[in-house]
């Protein structure tokens, strides 16, 4: 079956995107970034780059590689993040 | 993202798309005058599920059928129907399946009884331009090479490639990246890596490239009514060149 042109692949529509709002997934740091931010990778291999929020915890609670960690997808951007919660 | 395959994946992967393979040269060794598109689509599904896979298509983004039956001007996407295949008629056939975790899938266009020599020879070119396509699949190599050999092939038959269509990679998803165009400049887009499998579908009118999409949302046809062909393997990139999965052992009708 033929790809439409420009549309995004398999994965994408996955994600629920409740309007505006941010769609919430699960994921493992893979990798520190420059500028505070993390490569994280989510359900069927799909990778994201995440920050974590500003704010006076934002280095009371440090994100390692290998961390389980809850995102905020943002809906105008499903390949960006904002790490919320770290998992267990 | 472009997902590359392990080598034990890639060998996963050869189940889906030798049954796919087998599934399609069946349906193609069927297809006759007076054969409905609907019962190719039975059959297409009555032998993936005996073989214990899944057909990739039904209920993917809503699409209600195993088989894409496109006839004549309908390029892709074709829903099969009650419609009886008439001599002289082309049917592009493509079929998806999911087994063990993996996509297969493939397309092959078969002429009808007896069809004029013109028309044959829009799927000769089609085929001949998957060939070039697929030839084009080795490490470094970039996607947009893969396209212009298409282009090129088909452009000097004096047919036309469709736009709003592109191939796909292939694996644990049906579309996943990099988008495959079957046009454009060459030495463009992602290189190609060990591991990569992608699907290659060139689609070809006879007329101009233009299409548009019917009411129901899939069926594709030509804007000028001309007819369309549309050939596809999923081939991986390997060390040693290209690796075309869904090689059928019988040959289709279409290369007679």
């Amino acid at each position: 079956m033929a790809r439409v042109t420009g549309d995004r692949p398999d994965g994408f529509d996955e994600v629920s995107v409740p309007g505006h709002g941010a769609a919430s997934v699960e994921g493992t740091v893979m990798e520190t970034l420059p500028h505070g931010l993390f490569r994280v990778v989510i359900a069927r291999q799909r990778q994201v780059t995440a920050h974590v929020p500003s704010g006076p915890g934002r280095n009371f609670i440090r994100v390692l590689v290998g961390d389980r960690v809850r995102l905020e997808l943002s809906a105008r951007d499903l390949t960006r993040g904002r790490i919320v919660e770290k998992l267990g | 993202m472009i997902v590359c395959k392990s080598p034990a994946e890639i060998e996963r992967m050869r189940a889906a798309n030798a049954l796919v393979a087998d599934v399609l040269a069946a349906l193609a060794a069927m297809t006759a005058p007076g054969v409905t598109t609907a019962d190719l689509d039975a059959r297409a599904e009555s032998l993936v599920r005996d073989a214990g896979a899944e057909p990739a298509f039904k209920g993917y983004r809503g699409y209600p059928a195993s088989l894409c039956a496109s006839v004549n001007e309908q390029v892709v996407h074709g829903i099969p129907s009650s419609r009886a295949l008439v001599d002289g008629d082309i049917v592009s056939l493509d079929m998806g399946v999911k087994l063990n975790g993996f996509y297969g899938d493939t397309a092959v266009t078969v002429p009808v009884g007896t069809v004029e020599p013109e028309v044959l020879r829009l799927l000769r070119v089609t085929q001949e331009s998957l060939a070039k396509g697929i030839a084009q699949v080795r490490i470094g190599s970039r996607v947009s090479d893969i396209g212009h050999a298409i282009q090129r092939h088909v452009e000097a038959g004096g047919f036309s490639v469709v736009r709003e269509f592109v191939g796909h990679g292939i694996g644990a998803a049906l579309h996943e990246d990099p988008q495959i165009a079957n046009y454009g400049e060459p030495g463009h887009g992602p290189r190609l890596a060990e591991g990569m499998v992608l699907a290659i579908e060139p689609m070809v009118n006879m007329g101009k490239p233009a299409v548009r999409v019917l009411g129901d949302g899939w069926t594709a046809v030509t804007r000028d009514g001309s007819l369309s062909a549309h050939f596809e393997h999923t081939v991986a990139v390997t060390k040693s060149g290209p690796l075309v999965l869904t090689q059928r052992s019988v040959a289709p009708a279409a290369a007679r």
